[in-house]
């Protein structure tokens, strides 16, 4: 009985946790030259400059760094997706459902596993994949790829990802800015921490 | 025992959410070393406002009213008129821009947004705040930028400062207001209604943010010639030079 009458009030406050501010959450001071794991995995970074880790994750295994907030320069890292898992934190598993990784999901699948996610969770109407190339990642073939998309704000926002899949699992890191001045400006911050990048 | 783990939980989310409205001030902030005194020979470049006005859903996204978004414009548009003289400096309208123009300047208005929204969610409001930018706060610096192509802007060439003005408007749907109502009552805090508004001023040279004043909570009912005044006054009180006053309260 207790159960019943409370249920609703748990599911407010869970949707009000998904949509509040990170109030008192502390964002973290990722500082240059030091090395540090990341997405709760064997991945590790060391930046040659400082970085501000959000306390907000946009999935279980995820995890994004920015030096001006997410809006204006996001880098997020993805580690250790496995097979029927989504990239980002599903908002409801059963109204808005996001693609999952597939068992036999290939390196050239992943943009478009990533548009798709995009396209679902951020609502976006307006995503076009640019140019995606074969390249060397943790020291495995791996894909990298752009793209560009336009957000409900109206803002047009360009990317870089580089992705590689480790006996079937996803590691990815990303970097999203808005067109204008912003991507430019950290794109080769961006390269220089995945340059760094390394898995135990 | 789950239960009793989620319940605490939910009365987390209540103090953390409550604690962050209560925190989301309206704040102005000024480059360091930026000054504009009134009658200053610059030029000031006024692009018309960005007004977006809607219901917010029960789910909280943003749905767009073209009528409420026509009214939102017009009164806005006159309250500017009668107070841009105010403002201590000569001010230009910018000229209507047309097609690859017209798309220059929508997207430029959408990344002065998105800097103001990022200023207040990332330097002003204390809980949120990024270490980087704590270090700035500490130095007393304030460091934004929309970026130099700013200069390619239409009328850009003719003024050395452009004013940029944005208003967000989302008003709960009865849906959202029954949500927020039930929330309350399981003591859960859910805002219903949306109401930013951003003004700045900013370098036509370098794209450098020179005076801003960001506000996620913003009062006056931009539907209405009275609530668009107010709503205008508190934009543009503060700003360098100007003797525009906040209007006084109700």
């Amino acid at each position: 009985m207790l159960k019943s009458l409370l249920k609703p009030v748990l599911l407010i406050s869970a949707a009000a946790a998904l949509t509040a501010p990170a109030a008192l959450s502390a964002n973290d001071l990722i500082k240059s030259g030091e090395t540090v794991a990341v997405a709760k995995s064997t991945l590790s970074i060391t930046p040659p400059r400082d970085w501000n880790k959000l306390s907000a994750r946009p999935g279980k295994k995820a995890e994004t760094w920015t030096l001006d907030g997410e809006q204006l320069n996001d880098i997020s890292f993805y580690s250790d997706i496995a097979p029927g898992e989504p990239l980002l934190r599903e908002r409801s598993k059963k109204r808005d459902p996001l693609p999952k990784l597939r068992s036999n999901s290939l390196l050239t699948d992943v943009p478009e596993f990533l548009e798709g996610t995009y396209r679902a969770h951020f609502g976006i109407a307006v995503f076009s994949l640019g140019a995606s190339k074969p390249t060397k990642f943790l020291n495995e073939p791996a894909i990298q790829f752009t793209y560009e998309y336009v957000t409900p704000d109206e803002l047009t926002r360009r990317g870089e990802a580089i992705a590689v899949l480790r006996s079937g699992k996803l590691f990815m890191i990303t970097y999203d800015a808005p067109k204008l001045h912003f991507f430019e400006r950290n794109i080769e911050d961006y390269r220089a921490v995945v340059a760094s990048a390394k898995i135990a | 025992m789950n239960l009793i783990r989620a319940i605490a939980a939910a009365l987390l989310v209540l103090c953390t959410s409550s604690f962050g409205l209560a925190q989301a001030q309206e704040r102005t902030a000024v480059r360091q070393g930026f000054t504009l005194p009134p009658n200053s020979g610059k030029t000031i470049l006024l692009f018309r406002p960005t007004i977006r006005v809607g219901a917010q859903s029960t789910g909280g996204m943003f749905e767009p009213n073209a009528d409420w978004t026509a009214q939102g414009r017009e009164h806005m548009g006159v309250s500017l008129r009668q107070l841009q003289d105010r403002l201590g400096n000569r001010v230009i309208e910018a000229s209507e821009p047309i097609g690859e123009q017209a798309l220059l300047v929508a997207e430029h208005m959408a990344l002065f947004a998105a800097v103001s929204s990022s200023v207040i969610n990332y330097q002003f409001f204390v809980g949120n705040r990024l270490p980087t930018k704590k270090r700035d706060n500490r130095n007393d610096v304030f460091e934004w930028t929309l970026g130099p192509q700013v200069a390619r802007l239409p009328g850009a060439a003719d003024a050395d400062y452009g004013l940029f003005i944005y208003t967000e408007d989302q008003y709960g749907s009865t849906g959202r207001k029954v949500l927020q109502a039930f929330a309350m009552l399981g003591g859960v805090g859910v805002q219903s209604g949306v109401h930013s508004g951003y003004a700045g001023l900013v370098d036509l040279k370098t794209g450098e943010l020179l005076w801003l004043n960001a506000d996620g909570k913003m009062g006056g009912d931009v539907r209405t010639p009275e609530g668009a005044e107010k709503r205008m006054r508190q934009l543009l009180e503060e700003f360098p030079g100007s003797s525009v006053q906040t209007a006084p309260a109700a």
